[in-house]
């Protein structure tokens, strides 16, 4: 009776220990990251906020993807050639390419979402402006052809942030210029949409009919293979808390922490640090349109001579290794850097801006500068500005409110002389905000419309370059923008993830050690 | 009672009518579009005007107005429009985390503020009385986000007893999520226990200067069955009114715990919801508060009458 006992438990107890070791073998993993805060609709052509780009890029694909070095390769294309001068672009897709709804992607998906981000694509006039027309040329080919060569096209649809990203035929069309809704986001991304749980999470989980491409993960480009089953997006929007979260294991990677918290968490054994390798850079736009600032470029110019950008950028953004108080629009290592006009960019010489104030007719009229406290940053460096441009005898009258009304303000010319906003890094000069004659800020005097219009028509990698160094020289002379300097964000994640990205938060190739 | 509780049903009404004038009013007035926020930096004017248009933002104030209420009073509060999702649905999410947030809460506030207000009141004047009032003061002048921002270093990152943050549905994992709510619960309860502590002990001081107080001491009772019987009962009436309201307060102005433990409760919604203009949402959450706050303070007046036969209902 005993033995047949002990018997029994043992068996138990073998059974118990295979049915545990099976359920771990079998356990989904997942992921979990931290966001900053809840995502607008992941409707990513329309919207460029960066909390829907990085969950929506694990989701939809766009045709071309940006490598390490921020180069267009292919993604749900497979090739592509010019003719015509460049006025005629054929792009061959990839076959058996599956959407999360399982039916093949062909070149109808792909000219319904042409159609649709050159209507309303957040990004999409900036190519498909110049659109004569866009067919499918074949079951896996399209044909964009173009009243103008555009030297920048791959780049412009390489990127899902306000991007061409593709989705169905039918979701396209039936969307218009409405967000699509949460049963439409269906993309061809190595992970599938599951829930949105407001405040609480946005779930992916892994698609198995997901067929990557040949070549070596790269950045955003090459292959992606998904290897956590699912990825939850939570939004906690305290940066203490994503931190705390992080080291308590509760998170396994939290986004945009600051940067008073940067030498400490550097030194963290428990949790490894991401610096991204793409600044970000803040922005003064000049009213190009109404008001004193107008078209008084000397005005400008003192304005701009009044300012040390360091000292802004160091109250803004802390440790020396998380900026950089670089004048060039491009940082320094990407084939748009450009030394052209830069001696202008942090004079901090408020005698010499007196002088040239003085030369403008400047007799201490207020000037108007709009900023928002939703970024910590922005009011930064306005406030040392304010105080740097008082030392020049300027009077600026700042005029705080919240990012919404500043959204809206902005887009009212009489309401504003000076706005302020950042700049996220850009891989080409035609995705520069400031170079959008209708973005606010209105930059469109004949000078900067004839080398834009040269940038956009020279197909020449060379040639663009030179055009480029001649518009940052403008930029320099006419000041319809200040750049502030480039500041590196950085995230935090759980030392046991492997494979992170470079170019930013993405999680396919990522892995638990 | 029961006419009186009608009579006050018809106020209630009335109210809400006017209230609900005012929330769409004041959130049309503040200045900010859901448009330009919804589309990003980058939308043209025509792209803004036509989603505007889409979504009905370009009527007039009055027959959106009109139209909303109309909905509401079809049980349709509308459809968020950055969660894509109907608001009903939204709020019901969001309050099962402020409900059940603000019940613990309230639970820690009755353990710890009313036996240790009574413990002072007893002993008034005392060294024990003294230092309970002082560490009561000491606990209502702490934000709320430093409480809580240590209970997380000390309790989730550093002896990892507590999850940090977040807060998964206990009808999706049972009842063990509460230990969620353990930690955010205790930061709030800091600042609302003091002040149940300090007005405990203020209302039983105020009673136990009753003549009829006199009197029972005189006739012998003994002192505990004079606080139980006739200080305590009689001191409940301004505690149990100062219970509604933390509570209902609790439920919709946690934001702060609500945010630094990322909790998806009402607080955190309405606050995001209003930097979105997420209007629909805004209004609707507004609206259920509204609703809240009177049906609190109409059990709170009923129960008067339960508490303390002498109240009459008029």
């Amino acid at each position: 009776m005993r033995y047949g006992l002990s018997v029994l438990m043992r068996g138990a107890i073998v059974t118990a220990t295979a049915l545990f070791l099976n359920a771990q073998a079998g356990a989904a993993t997942l992921l979990r990251e931290a966001t900053i805060g809840e995502p607008p609709p992941l409707d990513v052509m329309l919207t460029t906020a960066d909390v829907a780009s990085v969950i929506g890029r694990h989701i939809f694909e766009t045709l071309y993807a940006l490598d390490s070095t921020y180069t267009p390769r292919p993604l749900l294309a497979e090739s592509d050639r010019e003719e015509d001068g460049g006025k005629t672009i054929v792009i061959k897709l990839r076959e058996g390419i599956l959407f999360h709804n399982g039916k093949e992607m062909t070149a109808k998906d792909v000219v319904a979402s042409m159609t649709r981000w050159g209507n309303y694509g957040a990004r999409g006039k900036l190519l498909m402006g110049a659109a004569t027309s866009v067919e499918a040329s074949g079951k896996y080919e399209v044909t964009l052809k173009l009243s103008a060569p555009n030297g920048a096209w791959k780049t412009l649809i390489a990127d899902v942030n306000g991007g061409l990203a593709i989705y169905p035929e039918e979701v396209s069309t039936s969307a218009g210029n409405k967000p699509i809704e949460q049963k439409d986001y269906i993309g061809t991304g190595p992970y599938k949409f599951v829930e949105w749980r407001p405040n609480r999470y946005v779930e992916v989980e892994k698609f198995d009919g997901y067929k990557p491409v040949k070549e070596k993960a790269d950045g955003f480009a090459g292959a992606r293979v998904a290897i956590f089953d699912k990825i939850r997006f939570i939004p906690v929007p305290d940066v203490g808390t994503r931190v705390s979260g992080v080291q308590a294991g509760d998170y396994d990677y939290a986004e945009m922490i600051s940067g008073d918290l940067y030498e400490t968490l550097s030194k963290d054994q428990s949790i490894q640090v991401q610096r991204t390798n793409a600044p970000i850079f803040g922005l003064f736009f000049m009213n190009s349109k109404q008001g004193i600032l107008k078209d008084n470029y000397k005005l400008r110019r003192a304005i701009q001579t009044a300012l040390d950008k360091s000292q802004a950028l160091r109250v803004a953004f802390g440790p020396k290794d998380l900026w950089n108080a670089e004048g060039s629009i491009f940082p320094k290592g990407t084939p748009w850097y450009s030394a052209e006009g830069v001696s202008g960019y942090s004079a901090h010489d408020a005698k010499k801006a007196k002088e040239l104030a003085k030369e403008a007719d400047y007799t201490g009229t207020p000037i108007r500068l709009l900023v928002s406290t939703n970024y910590q940053a922005h009011y930064d460096e306005a406030s040392v500005f304010t105080r740097q441009l008082a030392d020049a005898g300027i009077n600026v009258q700042m005029m705080v409110v919240d990012w919404a009304t500043l959204l809206k303000m902005r887009g009212q010319p009489e309401q504003w002389d000076i706005f302020v906003t950042h700049h996220s890094f850009s891989p080409d000069p035609l995705l520069l905000t400031f170079l959008n004659a209708s973005y606010p800020g209105w930059w469109d005097s004949p000078e900067i419309g004839a080398l834009r219009a040269e940038l956009i028509k020279s197909t020449d990698a060379a040639a663009r370059k030179a055009t480029w160094d001649k518009i940052q020289a403008l930029i320099y002379e006419q000041v319809p923008v200040m750049k502030v300097g480039d500041a590196y964000t950085y995230d935090i994640a759980s030392p046991k993830l492997k494979g992170l990205n470079p170019n930013g938060p993405a999680f396919w190739n990522v892995s638990p050690k | 009672m029961w006419s009186y509780a009608f009579k006050r049903a018809g106020t209630t009404a009335v109210t809400l009518l006017a209230a609900s004038v005012i929330i769409f009013a004041f959130i049309h007035v503040v200045p900010g579009d859901p448009i330009y926020v919804l589309l990003g930096d980058t939308a043209t004017p025509d792209q803004i005007d036509a989603l505007r248009h889409q979504l009905g933002l370009d009527q007039p104030i009055i027959l959106q107005y009109l139209t909303w209420t109309g909905h509401v009073l079809e049980g349709d509060l509308g459809r968020s429009i950055f969660f894509q999702a109907p608001v009903l649905s939204v709020i019901a999410d969001g309050a099962e985390t402020s409900i059940l947030l603000a019940t613990m809460t309230m639970v820690w506030v009755a353990i710890i503020g009313v036996p240790i207000g009574m413990i002072a009141a007893v002993r008034h004047g005392t060294w024990l009385d003294q230092g309970l009032s002082g560490g009561a003061m000491l606990m209502a002048s702490i934000p709320t986000f430093w409480v809580g921002l240590y209970l997380i270093l000390i309790f989730a990152a550093w002896l990892g007893w507590f999850p940090s943050s977040g807060y998964p549905s206990i009808f999706e994992g049972g009842l063990a999520n509460l230990r969620y709510l353990v930690l955010p619960s205790l930061a709030l309860a800091a600042p609302n226990a003091a002040l149940i502590l300090r007005l405990t002990r203020a209302s039983m001081l105020d009673v136990s200067r009753e003549d009829y107080v006199r009197t029972a001491r005189a006739k012998g009772i003994r002192p505990w069955q004079v606080v139980r019987r006739h200080i305590w009962r009689n001191a409940l009436l301004a505690v149990v009114s100062a219970f509604g309201f933390t509570f209902a307060a609790l439920l919709s102005e946690a934001v702060v715990t609500e945010t630094v433990f990322a909790l998806p409760g009402i607080g955190r919604l309405v606050v995001q919801s209003i930097l979105r203009r997420d209007y629909p949402v805004i209004q609707g959450v507004i609206l259920v508060i509204v609703v809240v706050y009177l049906l609190v303070n109409l059990i709170v007046d009923l129960s008067y009458r339960l508490l303390d036969p002498r109240v009459e209902l008029q």
